[in-house]
């Protein structure tokens, strides 16, 4: 029989963004469909909402012409619509057969005969009476995938699938998704990646800042074209002067690695860059492609080799980032709220977490309120943070004001160099124009910048070369007057 | 009608009412309880909150247990600040006595100024390294510090049952499972004749000042403070957030570790089975509605050492098993943790006519 899924007119609203703008999709069965997007761009919403996970503020959504009511997953799971997230939802101590048995009231042996069909149909071999946390990322995501299709579902989501999967596993999971698809169920893939979509799918939606761009079948494109479309064309021109000869080495990366323990991080290959003074140097990517690991071996929260960062003719691989801040570093991490601030701390408390040695914060020992105080009220009137209470909770200031407070409380030191990281994510237009003049002006005074974004038309705007970090491998570094967003988009999706 | 809403910031005269209503839900509930049991309500909470402090030996009493809750309180404080689970105080308070009587025992014929210090250092050093058990298993190993700590109160109660009957016995002791009498060196001295309260409070007083002055007048204070709200911010600022967590378990293991030692140099003299009626774990009734707050604390190990003393007083008087204390302590925390909900909540009255 076949399926036919339609979403209608669905928005939805959070504050200070809409995740979904009025999109409007048709599904039908026997198809293997994309949802392509960057992080942010509103996919996870959408599916969210066909999950039931999130409820839609407008729209409707139609399986087979009736309409349904999605208040809670399980509503999806009635409806026979099936996801499987991008982070597991298993019990780690639990056997595979219990977490596949835990959600159902069938009777234990029924249950056991259908796994054990499920698994012989698909090819599927895992132990059912092992703990899950022996398996490796593919098994457990297998698991999922039984605990969906023991329901038989009609529609099947896939959030992110491939992102802990090794090139193998993401190969049989292609197979299996194939043969899913040809036995009627409805396939709907969710990710970020290019290559996959022209491998895997038969139809592609393409979804950037909670608008529904394109729908198109996948033979009518390619790798650029995509990229263009999920990137977006609507690039500025305007980019800050350039007139600075300077060639002077400021930062020099060589070799750097990082290998980490956690399946959801991203390792970090071979790195190597420089930056001059004066200079910008943009690193675009698709987020969670290694940006986040690269913050953190540069500021120091993830220590390294000494030898692989030169700064200022120091080795500084091996400082912690404190350490590092008396070399005249400043970091200025993604997120405001968990890590460069502490929301329940006051202004001026946040404004102490970047100690310096000449600051005085802390003498001998002790806290000195007053000179911390004193800097704060300068940082406040500097950066045109609104407020004239520097006793005030930081979770009082808006996200703008929080990140003024940040860039200003890292730029005091008159830093050599500023790392940062998205540093205008979620802002208002007016937050996000002051903060790029900052960093222009930064550079005017012979300082430097490494900047981590995930927005291109910041990269663009910002800086004299850029790079894309793919995987935790970075390109070639490119003039940015000879970069086009085309080429970014490419490489942003691991072509050349 | 009445509806129940999220509030927009945890409102601050909320935040210090709560364990007051917390204490006075406790009364009542209290009095409900003794009204079951055949009780004239108002003169059993009379026996139990008011007879035992009426007067100067029973106020020293007070002080006498209110002093330990304090001292292991505060170092608590430290640990819960910092989102650190040690509930095995306990285990550190036993572990304290079990070392300090060790060098009090080494001492026992011998008199000298120096014999107290050193038995008072030792007891925080045992306490010390009781903690540090579940704080370097937490940091390196990634175990659940609860657990651990929680376990070792045991094994320490155990190592003490096995030295009283064992190899610290008193061999003139006809086999009472208990150690030798200390010699006066060794022991903190009384404050008034005739009464049991002793210097040991001036232990706990040091704790209570020195704690508020390490935690908001220092930059370590400072660095535990952001490790306990963010240890991703802390390792951004350049904190060592492993020796943080290190460092605060030996505080509050010191601080267990000395409330031993009070315990047993102070009235008794010696070390037995029973050194601590569960202060360890009743201290952490105490942080709590103490708001985690040094002065707070003080005002908290007092209602609290209440509930020891009237249990006594009601068992003698009215027959009430004395583990009635630990019933009020109980219901202490659960209101507690029950009106903390209006930290988050308010009560809207909404006009049902609309």
């Amino acid at each position: 029989m076949n399926t036919n899924l339609k979403i209608s007119n669905v928005t939805k609203i959070y504050p200070g963004c809409i995740a979904n703008d009025n999109v409007s999709l048709e599904f039908n069965s026997g198809k293997i469909y994309a949802l392509l997007g960057e992080n942010g761009a509103g996919k996870s919403t959408l599916v969210k909402i066909l999950s039931g996970v999130v409820i839609a503020d407008e729209g409707k959504i139609y399986l087979n012409e009736n309409i349904l009511k999605l208040n809670s997953p399980s509503d999806a799971k009635k409806n026979d619509i099936g996801m499987v997230f991008q982070h597991f939802n298993l019990f780690e101590t639990l056997s595979v057969f219990e977490n596949l048995i835990i959600d159902s009231d069938e009777k234990r042996e029924s249950l056991r005969e259908k796994i054990d069909t499920i698994m012989k149909k698909y090819n599927f071999s895992i132990d059912l009476d092992i703990p899950v946390l022996n398996l490796s990322a593919g098994q457990k995501q297998k698991v999922e995938i039984i605990r969906c299709l023991i329901r038989s579902p009609k529609v099947l989501i896939m959030d992110e699938p491939t992102s802990v999967l090794t090139e193998q596993e993401t190969s049989e999971l292609f197979l299996s998704l194939k043969k899913f698809s040809e036995e009627g169920i409805l396939i709907i893939y969710i990710t970020h990646k290019l290559k996959e979509v022209m491998q895997l799918c038969d139809e592609v939606a393409v979804m950037r800042k909670g608008k529904l761009v394109s729908v198109s079948q996948i033979k009518n494109e390619n790798l650029e074209s995509l990229a263009n479309k999920m990137v977006g064309q609507d690039l500025k021109t305007i980019k800050k002067k350039k007139e600075n000869n300077s060639s002077e080495q400021l930062i020099n990366i060589t070799n750097l690695n990082f290998t980490s323990e956690d399946p959801f991080e991203t390792n970090l290959v071979d790195i190597n860059f420089s930056v001059n003074r004066g200079e910008c140097l943009g690193i675009a990517g698709i987020s969670g492609n290694g940006q986040s690991e690269l913050f953190q071996v540069l500021s120091g929260e993830i220590i390294s080799n000494k030898n692989s960062i030169e700064f200022n003719k120091n080795y500084i691989g091996d400082l912690n980032p404190q350490e590092r801040r008396e070399y005249l570093m400043a970091f200025s991490p993604e997120d405001r709220l968990e890590q460069a601030a502490i929301p329940q701390m006051a202004i001026f408390e946040n404004v102490a977490l970047n100690n310096f040695k000449s600051s005085n914060f802390f003498n001998n020992g002790l806290i000195n309120e007053s000179k911390i105080k004193e800097h704060s009220k300068k940082i406040i009137s500097d950066f045109n943070v609104n407020t004239d209470n520097i006793d005030l909770k930081s979770q009082f200031l808006s996200g703008g004001n929080l990140q003024k407070l940040i860039i200003g409380r890292e730029l005091i030191t008159s830093p050599d160099l500023l790392i940062c990281f998205n540093p205008t994510w979620g802002l208002d237009v007016g937050a996000i124009n002051y903060i790029h003049e900052t960093l222009i002006k930064i550079n005017e005074q012979n300082k430097s910048i490494i900047l981590i974004s995930t927005d291109t038309d910041e990269l663009l705007k910002l800086s004299d070369k850029i790079s894309v970090i793919h995987k935790g491998k970075l390109s070639k570094i490119m003039n940015a007057e000879e970069v086009t967003s085309e080429k970014l988009g490419i490489l942003m999706g691991g072509g050349n | 009608m009445i509806k129940i809403v999220k509030r927009d910031q945890p409102s601050k005269a909320i935040f210090f009412f709560t364990p007051v209503l917390a204490i006075f839900l406790t009364l009542v509930a209290g009095g409900i309880i003794f009204y079951i049991l055949g009780f004239k309500p108002f003169e059993a909470l009379k026996f139990f909150f008011i007879v035992p402090i009426a007067d100067r030996y029973g106020f020293s009493e007070l002080l006498l247990k209110a002093t330990p809750l304090c001292l292991i309180a505060i170092g608590l404080s430290f640990c819960f600040k910092s989102n650190n689970w040690n509930i095995g105080a306990e285990g550190q308070l036993t572990f304290g006595a079990i070392v300090s009587g060790g060098i009090a025992l080494l001492f026992y014929d011998q008199e000298g100024f120096y014999i107290l210090p050193l038995v008072i250092l030792a007891g925080a050093i045992g306490g010390m390294i009781y903690a540090s058990i579940p704080a370097i298993l937490k940091t390196y190993f990634n175990t659940n510090e609860i657990l651990v700590s929680l376990m070792l109160v045991y094994v320490s109660k155990l190592i003490l049952d096995y030295l009283v009957v064992g190899p610290w016995s008193n061999p003139e002791g006809f086999n009472f499972p208990e150690t030798r009498q200390f010699s006066d060196s060794a022991r903190l001295p009384l404050l008034i004749e005739g009464l049991r309260i002793h210097a040991g409070i001036f232990l706990a007083l040091a704790a209570v000042v020195i704690s508020w002055f390490v935690f908001y007048k220092t930059y370590l204070g400072f660095q535990m403070k952001v490790s306990g709200f963010s240890l991703k911010t802390a390792k951004y600022a350049g904190y060592k957030g492993k020796k943080m967590i290190i460092l605060v378990f030996l505080i509050s293991g010191a601080c267990a570790g000395l409330a031993g030692v009070g315990e047993i140099t102070g009235p008794i003299g010696q070390l037995h089975r029973e050194v601590s009626p569960d202060y360890g774990f009743t201290a952490i009734i105490v942080a709590f509605l103490g708001r985690l707050h040094p002065v707070g604390i003080i005002f908290a190990s007092l209602v609290v050492a209440i509930t020891y003393l009237g249990a006594e007083t009601a068992q003698i008087f009215m027959q009430i098993p004395k583990y009635t204390g630990q019933v009020f302590q109980g219901m202490i925390l659960f209101f507690l943790l029950a009106s903390d909900y209006l930290l988050f909540f308010k009560f809207k009255f909404i006009d049902t006519k609309k």
